[in-house]
């Protein structure tokens, strides 16, 4: 934690307390009644003046003790989609022994801000827990932090709103946006021929790999995983015949990514950035799609290069590499895409950008 | 308890008390009090589905024109504006009883419950307004609370997520009548609450300063007592009734207090002019000679009884209550301020609580000599003081202090006592109007020598006046009508009984008609001595009259010509149980009036310089027992060593089991589950019933991997679940993560179980 950020923390207030309508009556009223009982000299008026004292008192201890030892969880889905909604799991834990708190709201907090969702416990018996959840969208794609949360109550009167902040960060990773894509029609085989020829041991040899989840012990090469030291299996052409790469540009001019950092799009920027996370969104969702009818994925981009696999593990790492993928200037290289497989290239429309790979499929999104 | 019915039942308590502390001090009519509480009892019943309230609306609002017309032109005509606007206030929260429809309604009904609340500080100083004061303390707390969470609840807090489709809001009505949300342990904790909230109060109400300015005093009606107004008439008929209302409560020396303590007189009014029938004070009367010494906190006057000012001294010119006193003709010295506190040390002091009466006279025993009372701000305006009269005006309860003679010089110096008259003391033997036919008869004069005939000096002429009176006429408490006839001759020749009036007026008149200067004097007699506070109670039933006869060089002597068989000492009231509780109920109403009603800013500097004292003792106290205890350690510090090196032993060892999370436990005491055993259990008996029995001689740990080995559903969270219940059961740390995270795993292995069944079944 940087010593800016560790000042802040030092500094801000243990509580938060803010009046609501009926604690500013009240101190009104409080006002009003020792103004008379100075006025009049009325006992009885100085008794309610100290029972109406008392009662905001009462309220302030009270509602520390209902905060006291209250533990939040907070719990996402396993994956986030950018500009979907998504169910957040609030878990409160109430490890007070012997008394329950009553009227808890939580909120996530982004720094020292709260997010627009808050949720309420109405009651959280001692040394239990309890549970709920909110909608929340994140429109864009990418690592979010949710720094914290807030416990605030209102409990017991309902004359002011007393919050506590905690340090709790959780690290979110929200997904290219899904879109519906067709796959494209392949435009290679093997051998010419446009279905593999399945007889036997799935066609000709075709080289080493690494070993991928899946594979079949009976295809590893033993001598080769020996001398290398690493697990390598044969590769046979006919796995070729459903293996895609698929390639994004990821490339925007300097002043855009430049604004982007600052957070000062123009409307043009803001149309250059929007193709490029559609291009991201389009081969996120087409290396989905793949991967769903069991072929092999391999995701390029500049900058960025995740090997070939299958299955939903393959799924989760192309998905989390395409959310952190970063602009980057066209003059970052690009992995060549290899020509005897299938390849797709999506492309931003309206980013002109240099140094694209060939592809067998270019899609211009 | 249904959530929904604790709350109502704790508002209705809430506006009850309040409703109660506001119209018990008579504030409030009878019939209008009485007709309100049934009317707020019925409105509990007046709710859906039984009622529809929009059908009513124009009901309410018609008939709260009518109220609200009613009330001002009542409070117009009769200038009551505080009695009759709280007669409105009723009606208000009557109405809102009946239509309590939203938050804002209940909210509506707090707010008049505490308007009603601050009416009765006004209207009801009584012990009655404490009592519903700590009920409504409690109720309010309660109230409060259940509120809070109902509005919670219903302003759409409670609301049902989900990813798929639109947020549901949660049926609220089911929650509200619910009994799980609060309980026996809820109402038990919030009453706590409230008693910590009421001893708060309590300290907070004794702590704030006391400075009142007094501009907008409410005066209550004063209890009307015969014979302490502007004069005394004798006659009518009818029957006096024993009136037992206390009036006066007086904190006096044990030495003049107890069960058997002789009878005081409480001197009040006194009246020089007797003319057809009545008793007045005369524009001739003397005035009181007074010297005033005003404070910070209370205000001194010392009555002179006695002397003459002088007039010519160089304070005279610069001192206007003297110089006013001079005019007005008075001739009594003033006496120094040292001079006035060395005589209170020979006087018996009185702390006395008077209530309201009809009039603004001061009681104090005896011959009273010095009165104090509460300073105030505003410049009191002083009534017209004769006949060595203490008045005061005061509203309400007025606590005051006297210091009193209560000697009788001895006879010889009585008999001894002749001298001329002080100027205007001639009014004192004033028996007939100037220029107006003599009203006492021949008779009664001749009675008057005759009794005194032989007698050479005023006091055996007082004597034997006074024996004459109760050895031949008695008491009577029926009153018989004179009509035309003189009422003191009609009581001597005819009537020949009476009450204390006429006994005082016939010695008066007898007296004066022997030359001997005497005035009448109305007050209390006596009292209950209540043994439970120490102090007397004084009723209005107590009410007295007696002469005083004035003995030149010795002053004004107390003459009680009424036969004694009728009064009696401080212990009236009797030692009954009913009597006791009589006693016990008044010292509770003295101790509000005291210690609350007429709390001021000397009783609190007393109160803090009690306090000062206390903590001063103690903190000497504990001084010395620290310097005991060193004192001990020097002499015996071996086995001090030993046991300060014990202590200290004991201490770190103690800090370092706790450190490496030990649990500490009193031997004996059953060891308790955690929360991830308990979870563990149940999720044991699910494995259990979903055919993934352990059997006694596998540990958990065996079977999370026997099952991994297997691969059986639900088999790493069974693992992980293990992990969690042996750190929790012996590992002796408890952590509350752990136990969310046990809840979750418990969760995923019961779906995993659900999951695997649902397949099977495909």
């Amino acid at each position: 934690m940087g010593l800016w950020a560790r000042l802040r923390r030092r500094l801000r207030p243990p509580r938060r307390l803010s009046f609501t309508r009926e604690g500013r009556l009240i101190v009104i009223m409080s006002i009003g009644v020792g103004f008379a009982a100075i006025n009049t000299g009325n006992n009885l008026l100085y008794l309610l003046l100290g029972w109406l004292l008392s009662f905001i008192i009462a309220s302030g201890i009270l509602s520390e003790m209902t905060l006291k030892r209250l533990v939040v969880e907070r719990r996402p889905p396993p994956r986030v989609f950018a500009g979907e909604p998504f169910l957040m799991e609030v878990v409160i834990q109430n490890a007070k022994e012997n008394r329950a708190s009553f009227s808890i709201e939580v909120e996530d907090l982004v720094g020292t801000t709260p997010i627009d969702k808050r949720c309420y416990f109405l009651k959280i018996p001692a040394a239990k827990s309890q549970r709920t959840s909110y909608r929340h969208t994140f429109a864009r794609r990418g690592p979010y932090t949710l720094t914290g949360y807030r416990l605030a109550t209102k409990f017991p009167f309902a004359l002011f709103r007393k919050s506590r902040d905690v340090d709790a960060p959780i690290e979110i990773l929200v997904y290219p946006a899904r879109v519906h894509v067709p796959r494209p029609i392949p435009k290679t085989t093997s051998r010419g021929e446009t279905t593999a020829n399945r007889l036997g041991r799935r066609g000709e040899f075709f080289g080493l790999r690494e070993s991928r989840i899946g594979d079949d012990r009976r295809d590893v090469h033993w001598r080769s995983s020996a001398r290398t030291g690493r697990l390598l299996v044969r590769e046979y052409e006919d796995e070729l015949a459903r293996r895609v790469v698929i390639g994004v540009d990821n490339a925007l001019p300097e002043a855009v990514r430049d604004a982007v950092t600052d957070g000062a799009l123009t409307a043009a920027a803001e149309t250059q950035v929007s193709a490029v996370e559609r291009a991201i969104s389009v081969a996120a969702s087409l290396a989905a799609s793949y991967l769903e009818v069991g072929w092999t994925v391999e995701l390029c981009a500049r900058g960025l290069h995740v090997p070939a696999g299958v299955g939903r593990i393959h799924e989760a790492k192309i998905a989390r590499a395409l959310a952190l993928l970063p602009y980057v200037s066209d003059e970052v290289a690009f992995a060549a895409l290899p020509p005897r497989i299938e390849s797709v290239l999506v492309t931003p429309r309206d980013v002109a950008a240099a140094n694209r790979p060939t592809a067998t499929t270019v899609m211009d999104v | 308890m249904r959530f929904a019915i604790a709350h109502k039942t704790a508002t209705y308590l809430m506006v009850g008390f309040a409703f109660l502390a506001m119209v018990t001090g008579g504030g409030v009519s009878a019939p209008i009090s009485f007709g309100a509480l049934l009317l707020l009892v019925a409105s509990w019943w007046w709710e859906p589905p039984r009622i529809k309230f929009e059908k009513w609306t124009w009901v309410w609002t018609v008939a709260s024109v009518f109220a609200l017309a009613y009330a001002i032109l009542t409070s117009v005509l009769t200038g009551d504006f505080l009695g009759v606007g709280a007669q409105f206030l009723t009606w208000l929260t009557v109405t809102k009883a009946f239509n309590r429809r939203a938050a804002r309604d209940w909210q509506q009904l707090y707010l008049l419950a505490f308007l009603m609340l601050v009416a009765g500080s006004v209207l009801n100083p009584e012990l009655t307004y404490g009592l519903c004061f700590l009920g409504f303390v409690v109720s309010s707390t309660w109230a409060m609370t259940l509120f809070h969470l109902r509005r919670e609840m219903e302003d759409n807090l409670l609301v049902k997520h989900a990813a798929d489709r639109a947020s549901e809001r949660v049926e609220v009505r089911r929650i509200l009548d619910s009994r799980r949300i609060v309980g026996g342990r809820f109402f038990l904790g919030t009453g706590l609450l409230s008693f910590g909230v009421f001893l708060a109060a309590a300290a907070l109400f004794l702590a704030l300063p006391r400075v009142g300015i007094g501009f907008f005093l409410k005066s209550r009606g004063g209890l009307t007592l015969a014979g302490f107004s502007d004069g005394v008439q004798l006659g009518g008929h009818g029957v006096i009734k024993n009136d037992p209302t206390v009036v006066m409560r007086v904190e006096i020396d044990s030495k003049y207090g107890g069960r058997k303590a002789p009878q005081i007189h409480w001197r009040g009014v006194a009246f020089d002019r007797y003319a057809n029938g009545n008793w007045t004070r005369s524009k001739r009367a003397p005035f009181n000679v007074q010297s005033e010494e005003s404070g910070p906190t209370r205000d001194r006057r010392f009555l002179a009884f006695e002397g003459r000012p002088n007039c010519s001294s160089p304070e005279a010119a610069s001192d206007p209550l003297r110089q006013e006193r001079c005019r007005r003709g008075s001739s009594w010295p003033l006496i120094s301020v040292p001079e006035i506190e060395a005589l209170a040390g020979t006087l018996v002091r009185q702390d006395i609580w008077l209530d309201p009466l009809d009039s603004d006279v001061l009681f104090g025993a005896g011959l009273p000599r010095i009165v104090e009372y509460p300073h105030v701000v505003r410049k009191r305006n002083y009534s017209e003081e004769r006949n060595d009269e203490i008045r005061l005006a005061h509203g309400s309860t007025v606590h005051y202090s006297v210091w009193s003679d209560l000697s009788t010089p001895p006879p010889e110096k009585l008999r001894a006592a002749t001298g001329p008259l002080p100027k205007g003391y001639e009014v004192y033997l004033q028996l007939d109007e100037p220029g107006k036919p003599p009203e006492i008869t021949q008779r009664t004069r001749a009675k008057a020598l005759e009794i005194t005939r032989g007698l050479t000096n005023h006091y055996d002429k007082a004597v034997a006046i006074q024996t004459w009176l109760t050895t031949n006429l008695s008491y009577t408490l029926v009153l018989e009508d004179p009509k035309d006839q003189e009422p003191v001759d009609f009581f001597l020749f005819d009537r020949k009984k009476g009450h204390c009036e006429y006994f005082a007026s016939a010695f008066a008149i007898l007296a004066r008609a022997a030359d001997i200067p005497v005035r009448q004097v109305n007050g209390f007699l006596g009292g209950e001595w209540n043994e439970y506070k120490g102090y007397v109670a004084v009723r209005a039933g107590d009410a007295h009259s007696w002469d005083e006869v004035y003995f030149p060089g010795a002053g004004w002597v107390t003459f009680d010509p009424t036969p004694s068989a009728n009064v009696d000492v401080l212990g009236r009231g009797g030692d009954g149980l009913r009597a006791r509780l009589g006693r016990m109920l008044d010292t509770l109403r003295f101790q509000w009036s005291k210690w609350v009603i007429d709390y001021d800013l000397a009783s609190q500097l007393q109160l803090f310089k009690s306090i000062g004292g206390a903590i001063k003792s103690a903190a000497l106290r504990v001084k010395a027992a620290v310097v005991a205890t060193k004192d001990a350690a020097i002499e015996f510090w071996p086995i001090g060593g030993a046991l300060g090196a014990g202590g200290v032993l004991v201490v770190l060892l103690r800090r370092r089991r706790r450190v490496d999370g030990l649990e500490t436990r009193a031997p004996g005491r059953r060891r308790v589950r955690s929360t991830v055993a308990e979870v563990f259990d149940q999720v044991a008996k699910a494995l259990a019933k979903a055919g993934f029995v352990r059997e006694t001689a596998i540990t958990p740990r065996e079977l999370a991997t026997r099952m991994a080995a297997r691969q059986d559903p639900g088999a790493p969270q069974v693992g992980e679940l293990v992990e969690l219940y042996y750190a929790a059961e012996w590992g002796g740390r408890r952590d509350p993560a752990a136990e969310v995270r046990a809840s979750t795993l418990a969760r995923e292995i019961r779906d995993a179980i659900d999951a695997a069944r649902r397949a099977k079944r495909a």
